[in-house]
């Protein structure tokens, strides 16, 4: 018996590229969609180009970012500013239930497939745009990355210290679960109204929007009349101790640190009980939970000498054995090397023709009758145009010749 | 036109990890029922505080998160109150919860005694850990999940701390993952009439945000670490990243592969008369010749090209940097951003409050509270679904307001609703 699919039969067209379009469309494809990627070779996903890659290698089949955010999708490669290719476009449009791009609405216009041109096409097709600043607007034709609009959501302020720069959190923070999953859920929801009315829709996703909503705290609070937000890093507004602390040096493996976070009196006892140091929950600096805040330097340093004699894993035991919410700051390779993950099968191992075997990261959310996990390793660039040119355009081998002679299809 | 979920039943037990999962749901058009215990959900404790409100209904963070939900009180941990629970469930085509399992377990609510209950019922599960594995039962929080998914050793300054995602970011994706999950099953549902379990793991929610460290650790068996925001180059690159501005900061991404890229940003500096002496070699014909991303991270690799090539790169970022602490931050960003540079300003929360688009787009909603006396702003929907789009229905519930109602609905009688409420199983 094969597994069920949630999306079997469902066809998506993907016209998104670098990371938070590719990774809604995964999300699609890993739920059983046919999902049909079209790249072309003269502006390829500035991701291909990217790395992580093996060193020394240009091959835009080996980047590790490209593939892991695009398993499970077909490649196809069209130049849609031609004519031809337009036409070609414009009949995945026909065949698709779901489409999907993350471009500019300039880009979208320079290739013909705005809402309007789409519904023509195809009037009972769910289309998400998700330009970063939605669809209309003054500053609708703004571009960026995930960088600029890390800072734009409010993301780099709202972390870290008040004592440095915002600089952000290291990544492009948004990119890669709130903007691409918030798109999957919007698209989930538009299939299953259309299931039971037939209606398609446009779907105007704002990357902007998408992100405030999804950090929008200390937002909420100041436009009510709450307190302003404060750049306080790893503290909480009123739980203490809650911060990273750093473990005993290891001159083979330094710079190792252990999250603590105590949010109410039975942690913080265990806590206490667990370090060998009872005599803090008697000292009056910490006896209640404003007493710790209002103390949290004193605290801090206490427990910054407590862990800087402690070894990772023994600290880690020790504390959850007690019941306090701990752990390690993990690094990437401790991620694929972590018992618990491995254990669950989180993470993916899939053989790429020419990038080979490498990890994937798993999904989000796992379903016991309908399992999502990727199946298969991101296409090579265009890897399936003969065979989605033949089999769901029905153009004949002769014709394909001639458009890849003409340079329509690569 | 009703939301797309508007046939839809969510009981909603979760805690904090929670909340965003039910109301995702809810602004899809989801009855999302809200049972929390008569003491109130661990989040009415929460800071800061609305002013001028009772202090069990004034958290900010909770009032946030369960709007357009109702809301029952229950003791759930009785075996009367456990009962109506269950009656609840049968009426319902989806169950959310946080329970780690052990808790799960004592509460006989396990995946295994809701199904027995109501065999086709889609069971969303949103904990630290997960169901399965040797942390299953641990104990979380969010910075907890930020350090374990590998996301908080990405963030920080070398010199300094590993840093927690702002906002509850390990929560946040949680919830939006557990979200994705349950319409994903509701559609299986939909097409089969079969139920599921959804299960989602804090831990493995974040990991994509990893961006690309975990792919480089594979693939190069080496750990990115935190570079206070020099992000995937790990380099400095004039043109590149945060520059102070007058009034706070600004973030360009001036050499990349769209845009008006660097040329662009020299042209903003040109007509201001703030090019300095760009235009003057050794300058003017290193950027015409060695301007490039990849190139200039060849050259900085390399300490001989490094050595010669140090100075002159310092010395651009400075123009730039004098340029742009001479300007106001929303001028660089809607200036540069008509040029078509990449540039984005660092917003605080005023900012995004005053955002001319976000303005323009009606994206805020303001609405009256009249259970707790007040008239809120909040912010809008994560995304626009123009045939059937989000409405702020009604503002979070407060502690116990819908239990008659609900009860009612469900089919209780109201003798039975009386018992309940005399017996102190509701509230």
């Amino acid at each position: 018996m094969t597994t069920p699919r949630v999306l079997e039969g469902v066809n998506v067209l993907d016209l998104t590229w670098f990371g938070a379009g590719p990774i809604a469309v995964r999300t699609l494809a890993g739920l059983g969609a046919d999902v049909v990627r079209v790249e072309t070779e003269s502006r390829p996903d500035g991701l291909r180009i990217g790395g992580p890659r093996p060193v020394g290698t240009t091959n835009l089949n080996l980047s590790g970012y490209y593939n892991n955010f695009n398993a499970d999708k077909r490649s196809i490669t069209i130049n849609l500013r031609k004519p031809e290719g337009h036409e070609l476009g414009m009949q995945l449009v026909r065949w698709a239930d779901v489409m999907m791009t993350n471009m500019t609405a300039r880009a979208i216009r320079n290739i013909g497939m705005t809402w309007e041109e789409v519904r023509a096409a195809n009037p009972g097709i769910i289309a998400l745009y998700q330009p970063m600043q939605g669809m209309t607007g003054p500053h609708s034709e703004f571009g960026g990355f995930g960088a600029v609009l890390s800072t734009l959501c409010g993301s780099n302020y709202l972390a870290g210290y008040e004592e440095n720069d915002p600089s952000g959190v290291g990544t492009n923070y948004p990119d890669y679960v709130v903007n691409p999953i918030h798109a999957a859920t919007a698209i989930l929801s538009a299939l299953y109204h259309r299931r039971k009315t037939g209606d398609g829709q446009l779907i105007d996703m704002s990357q902007l929007e998408s992100s405030v909503a999804a950090m929008s705290g200390p937002l909420f609070a100041e436009m009510n009349g709450g307190p302003s937000h404060e750049r306080r890093g790893n503290r909480h507004a009123m739980f203490a101790p809650h911060g990273a602390f750093e473990l005993e040096e290891d001159p083979n493996d330094p710079d190792r640190w252990i999250a603590i976070a105590c949010t109410d009196e039975d942690e913080w006892l265990s806590l206490t009980e667990a370090c060998g140091h009872p005599e803090w929950a008697a000292d009056n600096r910490f006896a209640t939970q404003a007493a710790r805040k209002n103390n949290e330097d004193a605290l801090e340093q206490l427990l910054s000498q407590w862990a800087a004699g402690q070894t990772g894993q023994a600290a880690l035991n020790l504390l959850q054995g007690a019941g306090v919410p701990a752990g390690l700051v993990l690094r990437a390779s401790d991620t694929l090397a972590d018992r618990h993950l491995t254990e669950r099968g989180y993470f993916v191992y899939l053989d790429h023709v020419e990038a080979g075997r490498r990890a994937y990261d798993g999904s989000g959310f796992h379903m016991s009758a309908t399992p999502l996990e990727p199946r298969n390793a991101a296409p090579m660039l265009g890897e399936h145009t003969f065979e989605v040119a033949t089999e769901i355009l029905g153009i004949s081998a002769d014709r394909i010749a001639e458009l890849v002679e003409s340079q329509v299809l690569y | 036109m009703p939301g797309p979920l508007d046939t839809v039943r969510v009981i909603d037990l979760s805690g904090p990890i929670g909340h965003y999962a039910g109301r995702q749901l809810a602004d899809l058009g989801a009855d999302v029922i809200k049972v929390e215990p008569l003491e109130g959900d661990e989040a009415r404790t929460f800071e800061p505080r609305i002013p001028n409100v009772p202090d069990i209904e004034s958290s900010f963070q909770f009032v946030l998160l369960n709007a357009n939900k109702r809301g029952l009180a229950l003791d759930y941990e009785t075996p009367a109150g456990r009962d109506t629970l269950l009656e609840l469930v049968k009426t319902a085509d989806v169950l959310l919860e946080s329970f780690p399992p052990a808790v799960a377990k004592s509460l006989c609510l396990t995946d295994r005694d809701l199904r027995a209950a109501s065999p086709d019922l889609i069971h969303t599960s949103v904990t630290g850990w997960g169901l399965s594995g040797p942390y299953a039962d641990w104990a979380y929080a969010d910075i907890v999940g930020c350090a374990m998914s590998g996301v908080m050793a990405l963030a920080g300054f070398p010199d300094g701390p590993p840093e927690q995602l702002p906002d509850f970011q390990g929560y946040t994706c949680a919830s939006i993952d557990a979200a994705a999950g349950t319409v994903a099953a509701l559609l299986h549902h939909q097409a089969t009439g079969e139920g599921q379990l959804v299960e989602v793991a804090m831990q493995e929610a974040l990991s994509m945000a990893q961006e690309t460290a975990m792919m480089t650790a594979d693939i190069l068996q080496v750990d990115r670490e935190r570079t206070a925001g020099l992000g995937v180059f790990g380099v400095s690159i004039p043109g590149i990243g945060l520059y102070e501005a007058a009034d706070g900061h600004v973030f360009y991404v001036g050499v990349g592969t769209a845009g008006a890229g660097f040329p662009g940003l020299l042209q903003f500096m040109r007509d201001e008369g703030a090019i300095q002496d760009l235009d003057q070699d050794p300058y003017a014909t290193f950027i015409e010749e060695s301007f490039d991303r990849m190139k200039i991270i060849e050259i900085l690799s390399d300490p001989e090209q490094s050595a010669s090539a140090g100075p002159i790169l310092a010395h651009i970022d400075r123009v730039v940097g004098t340029f742009s602490a001479a300007r106001p931050k929303q001028y660089l960003y809607e200036e540069g951003q008509r040029r078509r540079i990449l540039v984005g300003m660092v917003s605080t929360p005023g900012d995004i409050a005053s955002s001319p688009q976000l303005a323009a787009r009606d994206w805020f909603i303001d609405r009256d509270d009249p259970g707790r006396g007040v008239r809120l702003r909040y912010p809008g929907f994560a995304w626009r679904l123009k045939g059937t789009p989000a409405e702020l229905r009604r503002p979070a519930p407060l502690l116990g307001e819908h239990s008659d109602e609900v009860l009612s609905e469900v089919g209780l009688t109201p003798e039975r609703i009386r018992a309940l409420y005399a017996e102190g199983i509701v509230r």
